[in-house]
């Protein structure tokens, strides 16, 4: 038998690199970290999917990291956000939003028991800056421009720093170990505190002004509004703040059995629910429609499980006066309204529906409609919008050097709007006093590069995106919450924080949209090998890429796009 | 060279499936098609006594079947398969990824009429509707032949690296019981030593089979292919005179019986050359000189041992082609291939196309001996003629 050995001509051993299938392509993909729905919608663009990758590789102490990069209360936001980063959540496309908030909670809450801190900044810088107001905006700008070597005092009206976290939202829903850590933890960056100082005439902003390089401001919201149609001298009618800041210090008013609650806020829902756990009965008069309310979902629920009777779509015309010594109450006089808008963007209007009339009786009326700042403190030398101070995109107010935001300047009315702010004007704080040695930048006048984060105006990525054959439908964790006879018996938090593998699991479901996980499909999946790994992305080889697509569609994160070509 | 055993009684199926067992492939994919059943069926047997070491793949079906070939084929390992008609048209597209791979893989094919109308008798069509796919194809006479054919197959598909068709027709050889002579195992394995391929697919070394080639490539390698496919006749025809040497045993590429001086040649494919032999004796004890050639390599077409065997008689006149087959619009493929083959020779004989066994239906010597008297009373005719 003849001993040669054939040779196939056309075996191939080596590499593919003689076959330039790039010629082929009419679209080319791109490995892209596109900004995610939840990242858009969160008021402080907390790079979400980031953080829960982090998480769900079990490297806490880097989530935590990535977190307290644009919030430095975590545990705090973890519990008492409004999270518009689940309603824009991609996952609610598929099965269940991700229990984005929960989560947060969970890293917070893990941070504060290993008693994680923040580096010292690394940079002194000579400038100091003032911050007024000790709430979260304040707090947020304090801990930004800290970070960045500035030396900040920070000043309180209050005796403790917290702001509405602390004489506002109750302690049900936000501990106050919790908070307390928290802010210890942004203290401990060398932060100087001065509480119990009220900003109170002009002058004081002035000797703030000569003393201080930057100014923020950020004294919140506290002024009530008030109905007319009630009598507040009467001492049956108490304004809502007035009523939780007292609650919060542990006292307790006398406003007899039944307590009415006007408002359909967090802060009405707030106010009713202490109520409720000082022992009285207590109804909401909201002005909206139950789906309509302000509030948050959760707290109407848990409102109601805890026996708070709801009266929505309704308004008070006016209240008569029973002979109290005969220990007679109040009678209210409702009616049933609807709420529209005469314009798109307009006003809203209450009509009043004809015959719909209805009274019950009461004790007392805490009314939580609202607050507006107090401008009075500041002078007349700030240009106003409405009832809040004026500022432009970066807090800068109309006069040099002073920065605010906050409810002061917003009706937003979200602590984690308010972190955002602080965090903001922190920035252009920093920029404004970098800059301040080379060429005069005129105020309010900010070029593209000083905007804080990106994630405004970049695609999202969409659902389409996710190749959802790499996530298995899964239910999100049911909230547990404690039972209503322990919640109004201890006055303990009501929501529970997920468990540690609840957490892990959750942070599995995660889309990561946009994030790149680094499964590594798209190189998998080539049949070009066209795609290679290239430092903590990826990279497309054009001379091999054919365009196919492959590599788009098998990515789990929607972190391969495709773009056409025009050559 | 010793070594021969005693005759067994075998069917031609169980002879190819001893065959396949002295050869030892390592890989068998195959999937079960009346009338090759029985060859699966006896190689499952031997397995199970432990005399048949190759990994037996059952997929789902005979495109799988070569799926399977083909890879494990370019892992360097020897491949056997079987199928028949349905099964052999179901593969078509591999069997041209398969000598394109240059894939030395060994494949009976129990001949079965196409359907459809759904039948079950005896007719070529199936493979030779596979000619243009690059597979080597031989017919076989016997069970003997189609053991013989089977082992020698190995032998010339590994040199030439191209895959071997070896086809035998339904009932009158793969479910005829025959005395078969079954070589020593030993025998065998010095004729076919193991299959080691300069090169093959290996984790250890990585390299591929089956990338997109320039146009330039494509050219150089059909070339190639046509190159292997020349080597074929000479390679065949010394694998059958070694095998010979060992066994006693020759089939030949072609073979010529009572050829000299003949007035007329039949020339056929597979069980019809039995017939043919006793209709040839007949004639020949009446006194017409009449011969048969058996071709048993198709592909690659013989051309010039046709020529040779058919052009040096200087009394043949007329050739009388049997083709147990049917090309709609053409009629016989023989009949077309040996007019092909014959064409251009000087003193060329008249080339007769019968369509004699389609279908299976009977052919008797006595009736083989009318279409020659036909023959040799008619003008010859360029399309095929149906004859019972």
């Amino acid at each position: 038998m003849s001993a040669e050995l054939l040779v196939r001509s056309t075996w191939t051993t080596g590499s593919t690199a003689a076959i330039k299938t790039g010629t082929w392509r009419a679209a080319l993909p791109q490995h892209v970290r596109a900004p995610s729905p939840c990242h858009a919608a969160c008021p402080v663009h907390g790079d979400i999917a980031e953080w829960i990758g982090q998480a769900r590789d079990g490297d806490f102490a880097a989530a935590w990291s990535t977190l307290s990069r644009h919030n430095p209360l975590p545990a705090v936001i973890g519990r008492i956000c409004h999270h518009p980063c689940e309603g824009a959540c991609n996952r609610a496309g598929h099965d269940e939003p991700l229990s984005i908030c929960k989560l947060e909670r969970c890293v917070g809450d893990i941070a504060l028991e290993r008693g994680w801190s923040y580096a010292a900044a690394t940079l002194q810088q000579p400038e100091r800056v003032a911050v007024v107001g000790g709430g979260p905006s304040g707090l947020s700008a304090a801990f930004q421009l800290r970070r960045r070597g500035y030396a900040v005092t920070l000043f309180e009206a209050q005796p403790e720093l917290g702001g509405v976290m602390r004489y506002g939202i109750p302690g049900y829903r936000l501990a106050r170990e919790v908070l307390d850590a928290e802010i210890e933890r942004i203290l401990a960056l060398g932060v100087e505190v001065r509480c119990g100082q009220a900003l109170t005439a002009p002058q004081a902003l002035e000797d703030l002004h000569s003393a201080f390089d930057a100014i923020y401001l950020a004294i919140g919201a506290r002024r009530q509004k008030r109905l007319p149609q009630l009598d507040y001298s009467q001492p049956w009618v108490v304004d809502g703040a007035e009523f939780l800041a007292q609650t919060s210090l542990g006292a307790r008013p006398a406003l007899g059995r039944h307590v009415v609650v006007i408002g359909g806020g967090s802060a009405a829902l707030d106010v009713a629910r202490s109520a409720r756990r000082a022992g009285h009965e207590v109804t909401i008069l909201a002005l909206e429609a139950e789906p309509e309310m302000p509030a948050q979902r959760d707290e109407v629920v848990e409102a109601r499980e805890e026996g708070i009777t709801l009266v929505d779509a309704a308004m008070l015309r006016v209240v008569s006066e029973l002979d109290r010594s005969a220990g007679g109450g109040l009678r209210l006089h409702c009616v049933r309204v609807q709420l529209g808008r005469a314009a798109p963007r307009g006003p809203v209007t209450v009509t009043a529906l004809p015959g719909s009339d209805f009274v019950f009786e009461a004790d007392a009326i805490v009314t939580s409609i609202g607050q507006d700042p107090d401008l009075a403190p500041l002078g007349a030398r700030f240009a106003t919008d409405g009832p809040l101070l004026q500022t432009d995109a970066f807090g800068a107010t109309s006069v040099d050097g002073v920065w605010a935001g906050g409810d002061l300047t917003s009706g937003a009315r979200f602590v984690s709007e308010a972190i955002a702010m602080g965090e903001h004007a922190a920035l252009s704080i920093d920029r404004r006093l970098r800059l301040r040695a080379g060429p005069a930048e005129p105020a309010g006048q900010h070029s593209p590069a000083a905007a804080p984060v990106a994630g405004d105006t970049e695609a999202l990525v969409p659902l389409a995106a996710i190749n959802l054959h790499y996530h298995p439908v899964a239910a999100r964790p049911t909230a547990r919450r404690l039972a209503v006879p322990e919640r109004l018996a201890a006055g303990g938090e009501v929501q529970l924080g997920l468990a540690i593998e609840q957490a892990l699991a959750e942070a599995v479901r995660c889309f990561s949209c946009g994030t790149c996980t680094h499964c590594d499909n798209c190189v998998t999946y080539c049949p070009d090998f066209a795609v290679q790994r290239h430092g903590d992305g990826y990279r497309v080889l054009t001379d091999y890429c054919k365009g196919c697509g492959l590599c788009v569609k098998e990515c789990p994160s929607g972190s391969m796009t495709m773009q056409e070509e025009l050559r | 060279m010793s070594g021969e055993q005693a005759p067994m009684l075998l069917t031609g199926n169980h002879a190819v499936a001893w065959a396949a067992r002295l050869a030892r492939p390592q890989v068998v994919p195959v999937y079960p098609i009346t009338p090759q059943t029985p060859v699966l069926e006896k190689l499952t047997d031997f397995q199970a006594e432990g005399h048949f070491d190759a990994e037996i793949i059952t997929p789902e079906s005979e495109h799988s079947v070569m799926s399977a070939c083909i890879p494990a084929s370019l892992a360097g390992v020897r491949v056997f398969t079987a199928t028949a008609s349905q099964g052999l048209l179901l593969m078509h597209e591999l069997l041209h990824y398969a000598s394109g791979a240059r894939a030395p893989i060994v494949m009976a094919n129990v001949n079965r009429t196409v359907a459809s109308p759904w039948a079950f008798w005896p007719d070529q069509t199936d493979s030779l509707a596979q000619r243009d796919t690059g597979w080597i194809q031989f017919y076989v006479e016997t069970a003997q032949e189609a053991l013989d054919t089977v082992i020698q197959a190995f032998r010339v598909a590994e040199q030439v690296l191209l895959p071997v068709l070896v086809n035998l027709d339904a009932f009158y050889v793969s479910h005829a019981l025959e005395p078969v002579v079954v070589p020593a195992q030993a025998l065998v394995d010095a004729y076919l030593p193991p299959f080691a391929p300069a090169q093959r697919l290996d984790t250890a070394q990585p390299s591929s089979w089956g990338n997109v080639v320039s146009q330039d490539m494509y050219y150089r390698h059909r070339q190639d292919i046509e190159a292997a496919m020349a080597r074929v006749p000479e390679l065949a025809a010394a694998a059958d005179r070694e095998w010979s040497s060992h066994t006693g045993r020759s089939h030949g590429v072609i073979e010529r019986y009572r050829c000299d001086g003949a007035a007329a040649v039949i020339v056929s494919m597979g069980s019809l050359c039995g017939t043919a032999r006793e209709a040839v004796d007949a004639m020949r004890d009446s006194g017409l000189a009449v011969g048969l050639v058996k071709l048993r390599l198709f592909r690659p077409l013989p051309v010039a041992a046709l020529r040779a065997a058919l052009g040096g008689i200087a009394a043949l006149d007329d050739v009388v082609v049997l083709d147990r087959n049917h090309s709609p619009g053409v009629g016989g493929v023989l009949h077309q291939e040996l007019r092909a083959a014959l064409y251009g020779m000087p003193d060329a004989p008249r080339v007769h196309g019968y369509l004699a066994g389609v279908g299976g239906v009977n052919v008797s010597p006595e009736r083989i001996a009318a279409f020659v008297h036909q023959a040799l009373a008619s003008p010859v005719r360029a399309e095929s003629e149906w004859v019972r």
